[in-house]
């Protein structure tokens, strides 16, 4: 059925719409239901403490400036949106302390939260835009009202950072050094819970660690896996060999080398564990193996969901790296080289938190470098190996309209 | 100065010690001020209130769903960002109301603030797929504690289309008649009282009006435009009839009548009143002129940034538009044909709503019908018409920096 209101003509503008109602029309059939009491949307929304809270720190100083006002509602609306982050984000990770994702139907809704946050974050990265249609010279204006009050005290957004799974120490030193210390007692508790509670990573870490073939005495995958590598890497080899000298034939070699050297890197478990120690690499060795066989076997049905879970996860990643570095372009046209207003060096400060420490699920993204040709992956024998098709056992606690609606 | 942050290997990627030696870094340098007392940022924000706005109705009821928390948390920050719309509205017409827009310095600020109204819309539509991510079965597990809240209740949204300009009689008959019936007390005066100002679309009327060029002593543009307009239009049809005859000859003239046509109609007044009358039309014949000048003129210095203005005014109704029309098709998947919350048809109602009746400034869009060649504009002379570089004089009460006009 078409949306279009103009299909058919029937909501076309003519001359004779305008005061001439048609009042048999459908749309204009109903019944005015506000005047009956009951919950009103204002009420419903708690305007009254919404709208009333956008006080100018200018204008409480005798010297109000226009567009403070648009500095004000733009955090809020950030703050918001946090909130509801922190919302979908705690309701996936009870899913999972709990126990119930292992009864896969939850699958559907974990994906579906996780990716709701992915949404909610691509929004808040084109918010910059309406806080850029604030010059310098009017920020300029207002700022000195501001002291000390910063970003940097934003307790939802350390929460955010914290349960998706930034690690204290991989922070930039100013921060780690810092960042806790800008909260009074219940706030700094609610942080530290949020340090000591699993976060993603963990659990997604652990849900990796239970892929279905991984098993040695089952499918074995990585066991399989290694044994194709290196027999096609030899097969390569061989081909080449027998190529005439020439400088192509050289350069191939070299090439080739250069493969085996990372894929042997790869099924180097005490490598792992090194690269694990320099916060190089976050998961497990066994969670590494999960996530490249849901890669590689995304298409089998037990696995398309969680393919997608993944690609949410770095898609998090992508987005909040992106939300710091449009923050730092920001405020460097904002502010230029003063320090913040919480104290840091302002804009030095940001830029240095654009990095891959701060990146949760690298490993998913290093995964790029391990992708093979297609024969070399273990084949699979349907009927054999029907963990790819059927779920294990339906968790007996699993009911859609329970209160694991949270 | 390139912005990436791993150039000339300042932040690489992966050190092989991350804690050493960092610590001497410029970024890493400061102090935390937050303890020594001074408004902190929560309480800057009144995130106290802000964040404790939201409770849901379904786990009041005793039957959580996990899905409105989204619903509520949506439709608070379009409300945060009405308020902050009305904010630049305000401020705007309250720069026209108070004749500080005859000052020209003040345009600048005029058009910024109009600009980020269309750039806060441009946040709202996009707005619309994050709650989309809610399917219409978790809707349907929590509406019904919803009751008879509805966003027809939305002050806010109602105070911006009054104070733009939407008008009352073109309103299509559900809202006519209803829209009001949902606000009392406080609320309801405020929308009364709101009505009786002038709206952005009268102001800018006005304003049009004031166009310089259009004196009839003075550099007399519509005149002149009628008469280029209609020798063109005579030489036009002069080359034609002296073409061989054929279909193609026949196609052309008959096009050229319907040009004749169009011009006619847009130099006949009773033929506008008409159509004001109608609702076809919303601005005055003189600020239609004035309008078409600017649009013509646009190049000149004086009129850029005021060309810059009806282009954003445009922008507003096209993003009024598409949020409606967003509205209705997230609002079909939801409900598909049930009534809306309110009372009102729900899809059928809001459908209704996305229609030229509530497009404001439509006749800056109906302007494109009577664009015209270059050599058939009025020809400026710079040493006779200095009106399009010069300012007329400053206002007195002018001051960049006062604080009354720092609204």
């Amino acid at each position: 059925m078409s949306g279009c209101p103009y299909f058919q003509r029937k909501f076309v503008s003519t001359s004779k719409q305008n005061l001439k109602e048609d009042e048999s029309d459908d749309s204009q059939i109903g019944v005015n239901k506000a005047s009956k009491g009951d919950l009103i949307y204002g009420d419903y929304l708690q305007l009254d403490k919404i709208v009333t809270s956008q006080v100018l720190q200018s204008e409480l100083k005798g010297n109000k400036i226009h567009d403070e006002h648009l500095f004000i509602v733009t955090h809020q609306a950030y703050e918001l949106w946090f909130k509801q982050v922190l919302w979908e984000l705690d309701s996936v990770r009870e899913i999972f302390i709990s126990g119930h994702v292992r009864d896969e139907r939850n699958m559907l809704k974990v994906n579906t939260r996780i990716h709701r946050i992915v949404m909610i974050f691509r929004l808040l990265l084109d918010q910059f835009a309406v806080l850029e249609t604030m010059t310098a010279l009017d920020f300029y204006d207002f700022r000195e009202y501001l002291s000390p009050a910063s970003g940097f005290q934003s307790l939802q957004f350390r929460l955010l950072e914290n349960k998706i799974g930034v690690p204290h120490n991989q922070r930039v030193p100013y921060n780690r050094r810092h960042y806790r210390d800008n909260f009074g007692d219940q706030e700094s508790e609610q942080l530290l819970h949020s340090e000591q509670e699993p976060t993603m990573l963990q659990l997604v870490e652990q849900w990796l660690e239970r892929t279905p073939g991984l098993e040695e005495d089952g499918f074995n995958f990585w066991g399989k896996l290694e044994t194709n590598i290196f027999e096609g890497l030899r097969r390569e080899k061989e081909k080449i060999e027998q190529k005439p000298a020439s400088e192509i034939k050289e350069e191939m070699m070299a090439e080739l080398i250069k493969q085996r050297d990372i894929f042997l890197s790869l099924f180097d478990e005490k490598r792992h564990d090194h690269l694990v120690s320099t916060g190089q690499r976050r998961l497990s060795y066994k969670a590494l193996q999960g996530a490249l066989m849901i890669y590689f076997y995304r298409e089998e049905p037990r696995f398309q969901v969680p393919f997608q879970l993944l690609t949410s996860l770095m898609d998090i990643d992508t987005l909040m790296t992106k939300w710091r570095y449009n923050h730092v372009c920001m405020v460097h046209r904002m502010i230029g080289s003063k320090a913040g207003t919480g104290g840091s060096s302002g804009y030095q400060y940001l830029r240095s938190t654009v990095s891959d420490r701060y990146k949760v699920f690298v490993d998913l993204f290093n995964l790029a470098t391990f992708l093979v040709p297609r024969e070399w992956i273990p084949k699979m024998d349907p009927s054999e190996h029907t963990f790819l098709y059927m779920a294990e056992c339906c968790d007996s606690s699993y009911c859609s309209s329970s209160d694991d609606s949270d | 100065m390139s912005g990436c942050p791993f150039l000339g290997r300042k932040y690489p990627l992966f050190t092989s010690k991350p804690s050493q030696a960092e610590e001497e870094d410029e970024s890493q340098k400061g102090i935390n001020k937050a303890t020594k007392g001074g408004i902190v940022y929560g309480e800057y924000l009144q995130l106290d209130k802000v964040l404790n706005a939201q409770v849901l109705q379904s786990q009041e009821k005793g039957n959580k769903i996990h899905d409105e928390h989204l619903f509520i948390v949506t439709h608070q920050a379009y409300e945060l960002w009405f308020k902050q719309i009305l904010w630049e509205l305000d401020s705007v017409r309250h720069l026209f109301i108070k004749k500080h827009v005859r000052d020209e310095r003040n345009m600048l600020k005029v058009v910024s603030r109009i600009h980020r109204i269309t750039m806060i819309f441009k946040l709202l539509v996009e707005q619309f797929v994050v709650l989309e991510t809610m399917t219409a079965l978790d809707f349907f597990e929590f509406r019904e504690y919803l009751s008879s809240a509805s966003g027809f209740q939305s002050l806010q949204f109602r105070l911006l289309e009054a104070k733009i300009g939407v008008a009352d009689h073109l309103r299509v008959p559900y809202n006519r008649q209803h829209y009001k019936d949902n606000f009392h007390g406080q609320e309801s005066e405020t929308l009364l009282s709101t009505e009786q100002e002038p709206t952005l679309l009268q102001l800018v009327e006005q304003w049009l009006e004031r166009t310089p060029g259009l004196e009839k002593d003075g550099f007399n543009f519509w005149g002149k435009l009628q008469a280029n307009i209609e020798e063109g239009l005579k030489m036009e049809k002069h080359k034609l009839e002296q073409m061989e005859d054929s279909e193609v000859k026949q196609d052309l003239l008959a096009d050229l009548n319907k040009q004749i046509e169009i011009f006619t109609a847009l130099f006949d007044p009773k033929r506008h009143e008409h159509l004001l009358s109608k609702g076809e039309r919303r601005l005055s014949y003189k600020a239609l002129q004035g309008a078409l000048m600017i649009n013509f003129y646009r190049e000149e210095p004086r009129f850029q940034v005021p060309f810059q203005l009806l282009t954003a005014l445009m922008e507003i109704d096209m993003l009024m538009t598409k949020w409606r029309y967003n509205h209705v098709c997230m609002v079909h998947r939801m409900i598909g044909s049930k009534a809306g919350t309110g009372g009102s048809s729900g899809y059928h109602y809001l459908r209704s709503t996305v229609s030229d009746r509530y497009k404001v400034f439509v006749d800056l869009f109906n302007l494109a019908t009577f664009l015209v060649p270059h050599a058939w504009m009025p020809k400026l002379n710079p040493n006779v018409h200095k009106f399009p570089y010069m300012a007329e004089c400053y206002d007195s009460s002018y001051n960049s920096y006062s604080s009354e006009d720092s609204d």
